[in-house]
């Protein structure tokens, strides 16, 4: 849609303006590292960070939530729904793509409705990644670098102004109504066309092929002795499902008062490395094996979700390989993967 | 079986422990009190005066480290229905079975002197080693939450559930700074959840007492630990804070 600037000196107005009608959430210092938080205060929002511990995910897929209460008297159940208005802000291009992905995927078959509510009423500022987050970031061969939609406003840091992209009439309205703000000049289209195009080469390819190859080299790599070496490794610890903004398994489990009458019903997050994922009501366990649930998991990122979905399950966040203990990283393993198919 | 379904007879054992996990008990009858609706309490000596002998459910503290231990606990398992054993000590041998590795006799002139043959004593055990354990309540101390939920799935009739993932689960949904990034040290990746990872919420890394998950990867967690700088000694000593009678037991 339209290119519109608004200068830094306007961003603490537009921040505060906003938390009249919103919730707003986003990256702020969290030790030595960062987490999307409530922002209370423009101060406290870290527009300069690098990443974060876990993916702004959490406030459309929350950590746990209730999906309904119920009474064991006479069976009856409410739905809770969470649409209190919110605004992330600040959400960089490979987390855009992952949410992207998340509204597809819930959307598919059997619609959330608990995801969806809070979708509905969730508005997305991005902010564009001008230099790599870490050395673990892989987003240009994942194409997630730049982002063409699946925000409402894009915010591209100019020095002492922002570029703002619209994407949606909904982020059109925000800003009409929340930020003093000007259309772009002519320089200053020229400014943010530069950045652009300067950026590109800070960021490096890190897989030895094209991200899009990834449903093909899996298809052929089931066998690989690769998975059999990650067993050895891998600790089942989940983090590296708990930290992707793709991932997104959940368990279901009841909580019922001491008096048996009332109860809820909730969702935690899940992961599929943990030892007990997929055992099923039978009692089977059909992954034993840390080498089964690895392969499980690559396969999901690289061929299952694009089979289903029409996009690459991993965006190239570098989180998994940030959180891995032991150095288990998906450049790592579909280099290895790719280097053993062309050798 | 456990008598009055509605309200069950509970009663509470200590063996060799500090009493902690009974404080916590105690302290969550006062944040919960709905509890002494659902259940009888005949016997707590930490708690109380009246001792009942017809309790359904036996909440066991401490860990067996003495021949004469043995009996007492073998009365309680033929009484109770549901035997639980409660906190680390009672469920891995905990901290009391670090004497385990050294030679006995010199642990016991260390602690008691020259009336070191006053006391009697044998290597520390949980309570499994010597009766049926039905439930278990992990940690040092418990968690108060997870003692809630036990009682409420034992009222209810079911095997009170225990979360068989690491402690990284909890720790990553609350999205903790890695204890590792901070230049410390956790075994959280192969101990058992349940705590709410409330040691690497507050900066520091897990010690490991809720016991292993079933199926860790400890060659690799060592490898881990060694990695990020600890000596193979420190590495060593780790697993042996709250796990010495599992890994002599592993090693024997
Ligand atoms: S984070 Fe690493 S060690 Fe933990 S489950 Fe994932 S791959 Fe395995
Ligand atoms: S698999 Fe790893 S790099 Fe890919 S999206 Fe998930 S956390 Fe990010
Ligand atoms: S992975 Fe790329 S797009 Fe994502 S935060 Fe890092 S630099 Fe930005
Ligand atoms: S601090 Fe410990 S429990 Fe938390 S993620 Fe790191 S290793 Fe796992
Ligand atoms: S974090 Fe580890 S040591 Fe701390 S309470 Fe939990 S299991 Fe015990």
């Amino acid at each position: 849609m339209s290119l519109r600037m608004i200068d830094k000196g306007s961003m603490a107005a537009f921040v505060s303006n906003l938390l009249q009608a919103y919730e707003v959430v986003g990256p702020r210092a969290k030790d030595s590292q960062y987490a999307f938080g409530r922002i209370t205060d423009y101060d406290q929002l870290r527009l300069d960070y690098n990443t974060t511990i876990l993916p702004p995910k959490k406030y459309l897929l929350p950590q746990e939530e209730v999906l309904f209460t119920f009474q064991t008297e006479g069976m009856s159940a409410a739905p809770v729904f969470d649409t209190r208005p919110r605004v992330i802000f600040g959400v960089h291009t490979c987390d855009i793509h992952a949410l992207h992905l998340l509204d597809a995927v819930f959307a598919t078959g059997q619609r959330d409705e608990h995801y969806l509510e809070r979708r509905a009423a969730t508005l997305i500022v991005g902010i564009e990644c001008l230099t790599p987050c870490d050395e673990h970031s892989f987003c240009k061969s994942m194409g997630t670098l730049s982002a063409s939609e699946g925000f409402d406003l894009h915010l591209t840091d100019l020095g002492d102004r922002y570029a703002v992209e619209v994407g949606t009439p909904a982020g059109e309205a925000l800003l009409a109504r929340y930020a003093a703000n000007h259309g772009a000049g002519e320089s200053e289209v020229g400014l943010l066309d530069k950045m652009l195009s300067e950026k590109w080469p800070r960021f490096s390819y890190r897989l030895d092929f094209d991200g899009n190859e990834l449903p093909a080299l899996m298809a052929v790599s089931y066998k690989n002795p690769i998975w059999k070496e990650l067993e050895g490794r891998c600790l089942a610890c989940g983090s590296c499902n708990l930290v992707c903004p793709t991932c997104y398994c959940f368990d279901v489990q009841d909580r019922v008062s001491m008096d048996r009458k009332t109860g809820e019903r909730i969702r935690v997050w899940d992961s599929c490395q943990l030892a007990e994922f997929a055992r099923v009501g039978s009692g089977e366990n059909f992954r034993k094996t840390r080498a089964e649930r690895q392969r499980h998991r690559f396969f999901r990122k690289g061929k299952y979700i694009p089979d289903m979905h029409g996009e690459l399950g991993c965006v190239g966040c570098g989180r998994c390989a940030r959180a891995c203990l032991v150095d288990i990283t998906p450049v790592g393993v579909w280099n290895a993967l790719h280097k053993a198919h062309t050798a | 079986m456990i008598g009055d379904l509605m309200k069950p007879k509970v009663a509470f054992f200590d063996f060799t422990s500090c009493e902690g996990c009974q404080l916590t008990v105690v302290d969550s009858l006062q944040t919960h009190v709905d509890l002494l609706d659902a259940v009888e309490i005949v016997q707590f000596r930490e708690a109380m005066t009246e001792k009942g002998e017809d309790y359904a459910i036996a909440f066991v503290e401490g860990s067996i480290s003495r021949a004469s231990d043995e009996a007492r606990l073998r009365r309680i398992r033929e009484q109770a229905a549901i035997v639980v054993a409660l906190g680390a000590c009672a469920h891995l041998g905990g901290i009391n079975a670090i004497r385990n590795a050294q030679p006995l006799d010199d642990v016991r002139k260390y602690v008691y002197g020259d009336k070191a043959d006053w006391y009697e004593t044998y290597p520390a055990r949980p309570i499994s080693a010597v009766v049926k354990v039905d439930a278990v309540i992990p940690g040092c101390p418990i968690d108060r939450d997870e003692f809630i939920g036990v009682v409420k799935a034992l009222l209810l009739g079911k095997k009170p559930p225990l979360p068989d993932y690491p402690v990284c689960v909890e720790c990553k949904r609350k999205e903790n700074v890695c204890v590792f990034h901070k230049g410390g040290f956790c075994l959280g990746p192969v101990i058992r959840a349940g705590c709410g990872a409330i040691c690497p919420t507050c900066g520091d890394g897990c010690e490991g007492c809720r016991g292993l998950i079933p199926n860790p990867n400890q060659d690799s967690m060592s490898d881990v630990l060694v990695k990020y700088g600890l000596t193979v000694a420190d590495m060593l000593a780790r697993w042996t804070m709250f796990g010495t009678y599992q890994q002599m037991e592993a090693g024997s």
